[in-house]
Parts: C-alpha cells; structure tokens; sequence
C-alpha cells in the first residue's frame, strides 16, 4: 500500500513539471503559429511609416482608413458581391446535384452504379490545375469564359465527389423502413427525397456546406484563369492583384488582406468543431 | 412493371445532372489535355499537328525536371513539416482539456484562409527590407543572417515550404488524433500491463496501432505536393530564374504566359502521369501491408 502510494506519488511529481514544460513548448508554438495572423491584423491599422519602423508594436493611431481605402480603391465590395454569387451558386448546385446522386448510389442498386462510384472517386484524385490548360480552351470555344459559369461549374464538378461520399455514408445510415412508410402514404420518390431523405441529411449537408464554402471563397486557380474582366473579379483574385498594383502601400495591401480574411476566421471560430469533423471526412476519403 | 421503371426514369433525373457536370468539367479535361498535348498552337490560328514532339521534348526539357526535383523537395519538407509535427502535436494534444483543445484551433485556424492572403503574408514576412523576418533578425542582432528570402535560389524552395506547411498542418493533426482516440482502451491496458510505457509503449503499440493513417497521410502529402501552384504563384511566380518552377506553374506560365497551348497541355498530362504512378505505388505498397 505504502510502496504504491509512494510510486504514484513519484510518478505525479515527475509528470507534473514534464507536462508544465510541455505545456510551455506548446504554447511557444501556438503564438509562432498565430503571430502571422496577428501581425496581419495589426498591420492592417497601422501607417506605411508606422509599418516599417515599429513592425512589432500595437498600433499608435488606428487608421481604420487603410480599411476603407482598400474597400474603395480595389473595389472591394464588388469582389466581394461576386464572391458570394459564385459561391451560394456552386454551393446550391452542388448540395442538391450532390444529395441526389448520393441517395441514387446509396439506395438503387444497378448495373453501372459501381463504375459511376469509381468514377467519382477518381475524380478526388485528379490534379485541379492539370485540367486549367483544357477548361480555359474548352471555355474559350463556348464563350464563357468571363461568366459567373466559368466559376460556378468547375467549382461543382470538383467538390461534387466529396459531397457525394459525404453524402452517401450519411444516407446509407438511415432506416430504410422510414422511406417505406412514406412511400405507402403516397410519396413519389422526388417526394421522398424531397420530404423525407434530404431534412434528416442535414447534418451532413451542414458540413458539405461548410467544406464546399471555404473551398469555393478561397479559390484563386480557377479565377486567376478563367477571369479577365474587372467586373467579375472574386476577392481572391482583386487580393492577388492588390500586391502588384499598389506596390509600397503596404498597410493598404494588409487592410484589404484583413477584409478578405475575417469573413473565413469568423466561420472558423463559429463552426470549428464541424470544420475539423468535416475537413478529416473529406481528407480521409480523398 | 410501372413502379421499376418509375424508379429507373427516378435514378437518370437525379444522377444525370451530377454526372454529367462531373464528367464535362473533371474527366474529359484529362483526355484533352493529352490530344492538345500532340500539337503545337498559341492559342490563336491553326494548331500544327506534331505527335509526340512535345512529350519528347519534355523529357529533355532541364527545366521540367527542376519544377519536378521543387515538388520532390515539397513532399519531402511536407513529409516533416507536416506529417511528423502532426504527429508529435497530436500526441501531447490527445487528451481533450481545454487547453488542448485551443491549441487544436489555433493550429488549425490558418487552414481556412485563402492562399491569397497565405502567399501574401508571407511574402510580405520574407520581404528584403521591409520583411518581418529580417527586421527580427536585425532586433536579435542576427544581421549577418539577413537574406532575401524568396530571391536566393539557394534556400527559396525552403522558404516557400514553409507557408505550405503552416497552412496545411492542421487537418493532419485532427485526423492523427481521431485515429488515436480510436485505440481501444483495452489495447492501452493490456500495454500497461506487459509494461509498455512511455517510448516502449509509443514505438510497439501505439504507433503501429495507428500505422495505416501515416500511410495515408503520406499519400495526402504526395498528391497535396504535386497539386502546389497558389502559394507560388503569389509570391515567387516560380522566379527568380525558374528556381522555384513547380509542375502546375511550368505549365501556367508555359500556357498563359509565352502561349504554347500544346507544351502547356502536354505538361499537364505529365502532372496526371505522376500522381497516377505515385498514385499506384502507393496502392501496390499499402495492398501488401494489409
């Protein structure tokens, strides 16, 4: 009895200084990989001068005009009206294309259904920007290149097998008798779909959205390409052109930086717990 | 029967629009990319047929085989900078406290910015003069150690490894510490009582118990490193002197820069070429553990 106290009581005096330097190393850690972050969001209100002389330091004076001139001269709001209409677009097609085909491959079974599954999953192996040289002159052809579509279908198409094995893990998992029930009071099945499958797939569609959101706002290869017209410009891009066009106006560049990265962070902080779920789903899978 | 066959008109409608959006915008791109490969064109006029010119000219193109040696020098700090630190991190961060739990989101959070603001930051921390990282050199009295970063074709593809790794090590630490809590607790005391603790225990139990997600891992690595073009094309363009050309940006900068269409596409093909033999690889290697 002794003896084990005694041990167990080594044990902890040992452990506890053990964890409190581990602790300590892991904070050091914590703040390297935060201070980028935090140095942008102080950067963001400080002047040029300020910027260079005291690039560590709180801000004297908050300029919050580095924010506004960045919304005004990079025509930021316009970016950012065509980021969110790419975005909810492709995040609409590729949601409700997405639940369906994941509910045809959960539940009927046919005779191609294996190669289509195939097909999908081959589809997250394939190198985005290997597919950049043919889209652009396939698109060229078509003429649409510089349309919200020119965006909108590539962004499907390459999110859409996620959502798909997303979905369908999701959708094999509910009770088949549920689906009969519905069909015996009348459902077609657009209506069991409809009424039935997609309200108790919410959950997962949560987390679709939320994976598809930060992919399709975060793009920059497909816009960088597909997109000339200043009018059509998503924040990415603007963002890109930003660093060029205004060269030595460095805190400009960091306010319109901070614009671009607050939306993302907010989401981050409020969905977090479904983003790192989500992000292993996906990244496992693929 | 008219309920199969109102279950067959159900499965086209509701799989045809998916598939085929998929088929259009993904699959057929790679074939095309391989037919444009056999000819020479600028994007404007005629496209001159000349078969295999282009791939032959690829495999004695010096720069090619840099921006392939780049990617290799990506998987390889990837390989460290991600995969191990996620390692070690998901180890000590196993138990869910609080604290824990914070140091969770705070590695994870530069994930969900876009490689614009990425590329950005970083350039903006390795910049010559007004850099962060040269002006905290000079604080710590380190002035001999100034460089310009991103222009040193000695250490930019290092310099340039390490915002990837920033932004990407976070999934990998969530997916390393979803696989060890999956280790049942009975494995952990039956370790206890053969008296595996500490490293013993790490090295025989726990980290073959969790072996097959570093495989995959690797994997995420592989394919992640050959797919880099953002994060390069925001702060080096693949300069100075193609130093830091990777695949995707050789074949960027060969298409929309100097227009050779067919040279482009032929190097796009070569980076689906790659990733289907890495690919393979891994599928030959893992098939034989299992």
């Amino acid at each position: 009895m002794i003896d084990a106290r005694s041990e167990k009581m080594r044990g902890s005096l040992w452990r506890k200084p053990i964890s409190g330097i581990a602790k300590i190393i892991l904070l050091f850690y914590a703040i390297i990989t935060l201070y980028p972050l935090y140095w942008l969001v102080i950067s963001a209100f400080k002047s040029n001068q300020e910027f260079f002389n005291r690039p560590y330091s709180w801000p004297q004076h908050w300029q919050f005009d580095n924010i506004t001139r960045a919304w005004d001269l990079g025509n930021m709001d316009r970016a950012v009206l065509n980021s969110t209409i790419v975005t909810i677009s492709a995040l609409l097609l590729t949601i409700v294309l997405g639940m369906l085909a994941a509910y045809v491959l959960a539940r009927f079974p046919f005779k191609w259904s294996g190669v289509v599954k195939g097909l999908f999953l081959l589809g997250m192996l394939i190198p985005i920007h290997s597919t950049l040289v043919p889209l652009f002159i396939f698109m060229n052809k078509l003429g649409m290149l510089n349309t919200y579509w020119s965006l909108i279908l590539p962004y499907t198409a390459f999110e859409l097998p996620i959502a798909i094995f997303l979905g369908m893990a999701y959708i094999v998992s509910i009770p088949r008798e549920i689906e009969e029930a519905a069909m015996i009071d009348g459902n077609g099945w657009w209506g069991i779909f409809g009424r039935i499958i997609f309200p108790l797939s919410l959950p997962i569609v949560a987390t679709i959205t939320i994976l598809a959101f930060l992919r399709f706002w975060n793009d920059f290869s497909f816009a960088l390409v597909f997109i000339n017209s200043q009018a059509l410009k998503t924040l990415p891009l603007s963002l890109s052109l930003f660093s060029d066009g205004f060269g030595t106006d460095y805190s400009l560049t960091m306010g319109a930086m901070f614009i671009a990265a607050i939306p993302t962070i907010l989401i981050f902080l409020i969905f977090q717990e479904q983003i790192m779920k989500g992000m292993v789903a996906g990244s496992v899978k693929g | 029967m008219p309920a199969s066959l109102r279950s067959r008109s159900f499965v086209i409608m509701a799989l045809l629009p998916a598939l085929l959006i998929f088929i259009v915008f993904a699959i057929v791109p790679i074939f095309w990319s391989a037919y444009y490969g056999f000819f020479e064109w600028k994007g404007l006029g005629a496209a001159k047929l000349i078969g295999l010119d282009n791939y032959r000219m690829i495999l004695e193109d010096h720069v090619f085989w840099r921006a392939l040696k780049n990617n290799l020098i990506l998987v390889v700090s990837a390989v460290i900078g991600q995969v191990s630190v996620a390692l070690l991190l998901s180890l000590l961060l196993l138990k869910n406290t609080m604290f824990n739990r914070l140091m969770r989101s705070a590695v994870f959070l530069p994930m969900v910015l876009s490689t614009v603001v990425v590329g950005l930051i970083w350039g903006y921390i390795y910049h010559p003069q007004i850099g962060l990282l040269n002006q905290l050199l000079e604080t710590l009295g380190l002035e001999a150690w100034r460089r310009p970063w991103l222009d040193d074709p000695k250490i930019n593809m290092f310099a340039v490894s390490i915002p990837i790794n920033w932004a990407n090590i976070g999934p990998y630490l969530i997916i390393f510490i979803a696989a060890l809590q999956n280790i049942s607790s009975e494995i952990e005391d039956a370790a206890k009582i053969d008296g595996a603790i500490g490293w013993r225990k790490l090295f025989f139990v726990t980290l073959p118990m969790i072996w097959g997600t570093v495989v995959v891992t690797v994997i995420l690595c592989i394919s992640g490193s050959l797919k880099a073009f953002d994060h390069v094309i925001v702060m080096t363009r693949g300069g100075p002197a193609q130093s830091t050309e990777l695949l995707a940006t050789y074949m960027y900068n060969n298409t929309f820069t100097v227009y050779r269409y067919g040279y482009g596409s032929a190097v796009s093909t070569m980076i689906i070429l790659i990733s289907a033999v890495l690919i393979g690889l891994n599928h030959i290697i893992t098939k034989r553990r299992g």
